[in-house]
């Protein structure tokens, strides 16, 4: 039986989508069977930002209106066959979701997948309540800038009381992904730091990730960044996959800039 | 020249303005967890002895206490 994880953050543009693909490979890559689900109906994305754009038959709104088999519509990862993915629909809108359907959707993938990761659309509308309404756990996504860290406490708020499980008087996980940070700012106090981020959130760390401009030039091309080694934003996502399949992974930090002496010095006296 | 000392770092501001938001968010919107269930429950109740038009729910903080306010709107005697 697997774990349902939803990818949520409030705001749009924060890099929602790229941390759905990127985490759903990283763990595909520890071995694990993962589903990735893109719920973000009428503006699918996912696909595109995992180069499977020219693969999708079914989508999972037909899957849930029995349209068409759950094997119909998934399709296999081209760069690691332990990931699945499932299309939105981007024809319907986001009315088309019930919670009858979404919750027999998810039962069904968390019997054949070890991770089943939902893409919720940005908003806090019924499209998001329906995608957080099954989750056992939700991975918080915010860069470090006033309006996607007010959203997103907005997002967490109705995480904490629209969920199942909180329903039935348990709790559901949370964790916090600080995505785009710009060491060089974090260090003149332009930008906030990811333990300033946490106190205002009241929430728990799963990773910080770097801004870094090889992310796009990997959803240009639909390679999940996580793919180039040399990348610190695919190493970052490569380490909180790593905690995901519970392995204990230092947290790096990346708010320091790794300029050389030279560099710093000469910084003094400009 | 004084700058230095002039100049607040916008980070520090940004944390100040942010916690300031978001306490207010809470307060107003899920301070209180399924608020809108229970508006409608309460109104059931009530609905039972006396017509009802609205049920307000708020949450009101006097230094350590927490009460809620409810105000329930009554039809019209016609």
């Amino acid at each position: 039986m697997g774990i349902v994880i939803a990818v949520i953050s409030g705001k749009g543009g924060v890099g929602k989508t790229t941390a759905t693909a990127n985490l759903g490979l990283g763990i595909a890559m520890n071995d694990k069977k993962c589903v990735v689900v893109d719920f973000d109906i009428g503006q699918r994305n996912l696909d595109m930002i995992l180069g499977l754009e020219n693969r999708v038959v079914y989508d999972m709104v037909q899957v849930m209106d029995g349209e068409a088999t759950t094997k119909q519509a998934l399709i296999k990862s081209k760069a690691n066959e332990n990931l699945h993915f499932l299309a939105a629909s981007q024809t319907k809108d986001k009315s088309v979701l019930d919670s009858e359907k979404v919750e027999k959707l998810i039962a069904e993938l968390k019997e054949s997948f070890d991770f089943v990761i939902l893409d919720a659309p940005a908003g806090i509308e019924s499209g998001y309540e329906h995608t957080i309404e099954f989750a056992d756990a939700a991975i918080v996504v915010v860069n470090p800038e006033v309006s996607s860290i007010r959203d997103a406490d907005r997002a967490i708020g109705i995480l904490d009381s629209k969920s199942a499980k909180v329903k039935k008087g348990e709790e559901v996980a949370k964790y916090l992904i600080i995505n785009r940070i710009v060491a060089d700012m974090v260090e003149s106090g332009e930008m906030l730091k990811s333990d300033d981020i946490l106190e205002i959130l009241n929430i728990k760390i799963l990773g910080k990730v770097p801004e870094d401009k090889g992310v796009i030039d990997a959803s240009n091309q639909g390679k999940p960044v996580i793919l180039d080694k040399k990348s610190i934003a695919g190493q970052a996502y490569a380490r909180i996959a790593g905690r995901l399949c519970g392995q204990k992974v230092d947290m790096k930090n990346i708010e320091i800039s790794d300029t050389g002496l030279f560099k710093k010095l000469a910084g003094m006296f400009r | 020249m004084f700058g230095f000392f002039k100049k607040r770092k916008s980070a520090s501001v940004a944390k100040d303005r942010l916690t300031i938001a978001i306490m207010s968010d809470r307060d107003r919107t899920n301070g209180f967890p399924f608020m809108d269930e229970m508006k409608a429950e309460i109104m059931e109740v009530v609905k039972k002895y006396v017509g009802v038009r609205g049920v307000e729910i708020r949450k009101e903080v006097d230094g350590e206490m927490e009460a809620l306010a409810i105000d329930v709107e009554l039809e019209k005697k016609v």
